[in-house]
């Protein structure tokens, strides 16, 4: 099989960079893994500081609602962290100082959404705060099962079911200016914490759960369904294993799924993630990147991988790919010609593109800004027919759905 | 009797110091137990959890052999929801003598061993994992004991027959009255001072026994030796698999619950690091390499942790890596050995004789103070192990027991009835890895004297699993806050498990550990906002 771009890795700088790119009319393939960093994601776009307009049109393209508005957000442990970017289901405030009275409400028997933390963190504000535990009969199947209550399986319910805790919430309310859910809401439907946010008379705040994150695996299915309205190939539950270079220049890569047929390409882009995706991987001698055997940044005594307090940044953390100027992945001391390595799997070995979710969209757009730039055709008049064509389709097959 | 006076007060909550407060207890004494930190802190839960035949120590120490394998037979009667009878092999390899394997059955067999040798085909049958290069094998009645239950059993007893406890609680000096030692004054971890009166005071501290006997005015010469295990994520193999040769490094892997353990090292360390002893990368080398030799499968199997215990042996000769040294119990009277009145320290020993070390220091204690009562600790079970199989005991409360409830009853043995509730809710997993519920959590808070997640851990397994707490930290921690109405206290504790938890990790940091750890770190960090 034969593409323009083949992308390995469906987090966030692989769904960016392939709908980026299937946009501008080029046929791209993403071989995701399955889980991802989307899966815990924050809901926040750490280390962007800007209001970032290329972003924010390619997520609300994609149905995902962003908004800017620098400040501090609620963190599930009741602690507080600056932002300035999220997805509109995570508020941001201007002081730590959220309201005077919280009702925070959680569900019976749901151990994964930390109530009382939250509730010491804004009394340390000087917030009064309630907790209430609700129940409702069609989360009772759940309770039932040792293992069920876990944010995603109640997600599902509450996709049904979310206004039955509004009508809770409104009962439970008395003057509380703010109440506190856990981010269980609108896992198939966007709208639904919006909608929660209209039926409650007091400002509604969603804290974060233990992953995985509700909000993250919306984020994950909108990006992916955009990127098939473009056009694009979503290889899911595949895994890249080999690649076939000649000469510094990537022909094609093996995947488990595929076998023997080949993913070629004129470009390739390693978005892999780090360890605990696999784009990265160690042994008690070395850390390496598995599916070109890339150069890996890292320190040759294993001593030197770990600070011994838990709370310290690790320097394992921050070991990836090597890179050239214009993110071409480098290979026994060379770049390769057509490789580009985006998102943590270069841990932080280019911190001017950002860390975390910034990282993974600073070096995204980066990339595919010089994969359209080296692909600009000689006769500009045919790629643009191709592209106009190309992106009327796609939006056509949007309305449909 | 006022509320601070006392028959005898046991200092040391390790096995010895719960297995002496047992005694005592049980023999009608008014006891109370003092430790700094929690149960079962020290070497007490920082070793193999070999539940030894005696083999290991047949052909250099056999008093310690016909000790090891009267106690194998006592604690499989008396503790039996802490102790897994698995058997154990000694095998022998073709770089060993296998003319050590006649000397060795020999001496086994004259200290009371049923040491048995057996064709190496029935040994590989019998152990899938062991090394298939084996030319000879003997089968001993060798299993493993969980330390942490056995400590809380014998502690939760001593309790049963009126002791007191006290945990987070350190001596800080002695009250004495001339020559005789009447008291203790102490500090718990709130800063709050007491002082506590008795005419004996026993001093089961294993290696922190010298700095105790030293605040006493006594002596008692000790040699730490550390000793550094490995943790395997599965249990590898069914059965004790041991060398049959002379004890060495890294010849001994035991099974136990769902983990399996390598071990052990032996280094002379000095006594300013024996609060925290940390694994370094050779030895981390030398026990994979050595372990594999036992059952090859080690070598690609993921290792969950790197720890080390300090032994509490007491100086006997020059032998610099302590591994000659007799493992042998030691009972000091310092009123005989150094004029000193009111004070005994029993130290030496193993896990395995704790019981006949709390037996020996009793009856020193029943001496001094005139009573004449027989130990009845061999004979009567402890609570939890009133019954043999775990798997009848879930039967006997559920009437068809989940895995998670059968996990429950071999952890608490009958105890877990107290588990079992009207709220289908107290079934919630709090640890999935280990299969702990909501229940059984706060049975542990409410019985077992639980103030941080990490004494959780040694009294339930909660966050021993594979993840090593990436999950269900979180969830006890809020089980902890709302029973100790301190959320802010668990905080810290929660910052304070995942520390101990990484100090355990980043040692053997790599591969599928080190995926692990990159998410919790990225998850406490980033996502929940520790």
């Amino acid at each position: 099989m034969k593409f323009d771009v083949v992308i390995i890795g469906g987090g966030l700088a692989g769904m960016v960079a392939g709908i980026s790119l299937q946009k501008e009319g080029l046929s791209t393939a993403i071989v995701s893994g399955g889980q991802n960093a989307l899966h815990f994601f924050s809901g926040t776009f750490e280390s962007i500081k800007e209001p970032d307009v290329r972003l924010s049109t390619l997520l609300r393209e994609a149905g995902i609602h962003v908004h800017y508005a620098p400040g501090v957000r609620l963190m599930p442990l009741g602690t507080f962290r600056e932002s300035a970017l999220s997805l509109e289901d995570i508020s941001l405030f201007s002081s730590p100082i959220i309201g005077r009275r919280a009702l925070i409400v959680n569900l019976t028997g749901y151990h994964d959404f930390f109530s009382s933390f939250i509730a010491e963190g804004l009394e340390k504000q000087g917030l009064e705060c309630r907790i209430r535990f609700i129940s409702l009969p069609e989360l009772e199947q759940l309770q039932l099962s040792p293992s069920e209550m876990r944010s995603v399986q109640i997600a599902r319910k509450m996709d049904r079911v979310w206004n039955k805790v509004v009508q809770e919430v409104c009962v439970l309310l008395k003057d509380e200016d703010t109440v506190i859910l856990p981010q269980v809401f609108g896992l198939s439907d966007a709208s639904v914490p919006g909608r929660i946010r209209q039926g409650i008379p007091a400002q509604v705040v969603f804290a974060g759960t233990m992953p995985p994150s509700v909000p993250g695996i919306r984020t994950q299915m909108l990006l992916k369904r955009r990127f098939e309205v473009l056009g694009g190939t979503f290889l899911a539950g595949d895994e890249a294993l080999s690649a076939h270079v000649h000469d510094g220049v990537v022909h094609s890569i093996v995947t488990r799924n595929l076998d023997s047929h080949y993913l070629e390409a004129s470009s390739f882009i390693l978005a892999s993630g780090g360890y605990f995706s696999k784009g990265l991987r160690s042994n008690p001698f070395r850390v390496e990147e598995p599916v070109f055997g890339l150069d890996v940044e890292y320190a040759q005594d294993r001593n030197d991988w770990y600070n011994p307090s838990f709370a310290q940044d690790q320097p394992y953390m921050g070991y990836g790919v090597k890179t050239d100027a214009s993110l071409l992945a480098i290979k026994d001391g060379e770049p390769l010609k057509n490789l580009y390595a985006i998102g943590s799997v270069l841990g932080s070995t280019r911190p001017e593109f950002g860390t975390a979710a910034g990282l993974a969209i600073n070096s995204a757009f980066a990339v595919v800004d010089e994969i359209l730039r080296r692909s600009a055709p000689q006769d500009d008049n045919v790629f643009h027919s191709d592209i106009v064509c190309h992106s009327e389709r796609s939006e056509e097959s949007e309305k449909e759905q | 009797m006022k509320p601070n006076e006392f028959d005898v007060i046991i200092i040391g909550g390790g096995i010895t110091g719960a297995g002496t407060q047992r005694d005592c207890a049980m023999r009608g004494l008014r006891t109370l137990l003092i430790e700094r930190s929690d149960i079962a802190t020290g070497a007490t839960g920082r070793n193999h959890g070999l539940l030894h035949s005696g083999a290991r120590y047949a052909v250099n120490d056999a008093e310690s052999a016909r000790e090891c394998i009267q106690e194998n037979m006592i604690l499989k009667r008396i503790a039996a929801h802490c102790i897994d009878e698995t058997d154990g092999l000694f095998i022998t390899l073709p770089e060993d003598d296998l003319a050590y394997q006649q000397n060795f059955v020999q001496a086994c067999q004259s200290a009371g061993i049923n040491a048995e040798i057996i064709d190496p085909d029935l040994a590989r049958r019998l152990e899938p994992s062991v090394n298939p290069d084996l030319i000879g094998a003997v089968r001993v009645p060798d299993g493993s004991v969980d330390p942490f239950r056995l400590c809380a059993a014998n502690m939760l007893d001593a309790k049963l027959h009126g002791g007191q406890v006290r945990l987070q609680t350190e001596v800080t000096g002695f009250i004495r009255e001339g020559d005789t030692i009447i008291g203790v004054h102490t500090r718990n971890i709130h800063g709050e001072s007491a002082d506590y009166y008795a005419p004996v005071t026993v001093n089961a501290c294993g290696i922190w026994g010298h700095g105790i006997a030293a605040m006493a005015g006594v002596n008692v010469g000790m040699f730490p030796a550390k000793g550094a295990l490995l943790i395997f994520a599965h249990r590898v193999n069914n059965l004790v698999i041991n060398r049959c040769r002379k004890p060495s490094n890294a010849d001994i892997l035991v099974p136990g619950d769902t983990v399996c353990v390598i071990g052990t090292t032996s280094t002379r360390i000095p006594f300013e690091e024996c609060d925290n002893v940390a694994v370094t990368p050779d030895e981390v080398t030398l026990l994979i390499t050595e372990g594999a030799k036992l059952a090859p499968s080690l070598s690609s199997t993921r290792i969950l942790r790197a720890y080390a215990g300090v032994r509490p042996l007491v100086s006997a000769d020059d032998d610099p890596t302590g591994r000659n040294i007799s493992r042998g119990i030691v009972c000091l009277d310092h009123e005989v050995r150094d004029g000193l009145k009111g004070f005994v320290t029993i130290t030496g020993g193993k896990l395995m004789t704790y019981r006949l070390m709390a037996e020996i220091a009793t009856n020193a204690v029943c001496q001094k103070l005139g009573i004449d009562k027989p130990c009845e600790t061999a004979n009567i079970p402890l609570p939890g192990s009133e019954e043999k199989s775990y798997e009848h005991v879930a039967q006997k409360i559920w009437e068809s027991p989940s895995t998670a409830q059968k996990a429950a009853a071999s952890r608490m043995g009958t105890r877990a009835s107290r588990i079992r509730s009207g709220d289908r809710r107290d079934e919630a997993l709090i640890c999935e890895c280990e299969e702990v519920s909501v229940g059984e959590i706060n049975a542990a808070i409410d019985r077992l004297e639980v103030s941080t997640l990490t004494d959780l851990r040694r009294r339930t397994r909660v966050g021993m699993g594979t993840c090593q707490g990436e999950f269900c930290a979180c969830r006890a921690a809020g089980l902890l806050a709302k029973a100790h109405g301190c959320v802010e206290r668990e905080r810290k504790d929660l910052a304070d498990f995942l520390q101990e938890r990484w100090k355990g990790n980043f040692p053997i940091g790599w591969g599928d550990t080190l995926r692990e750890a990159e998410y919790t770190q990225w998850v406490y960090k980033h996502v929940l906002g520790l």
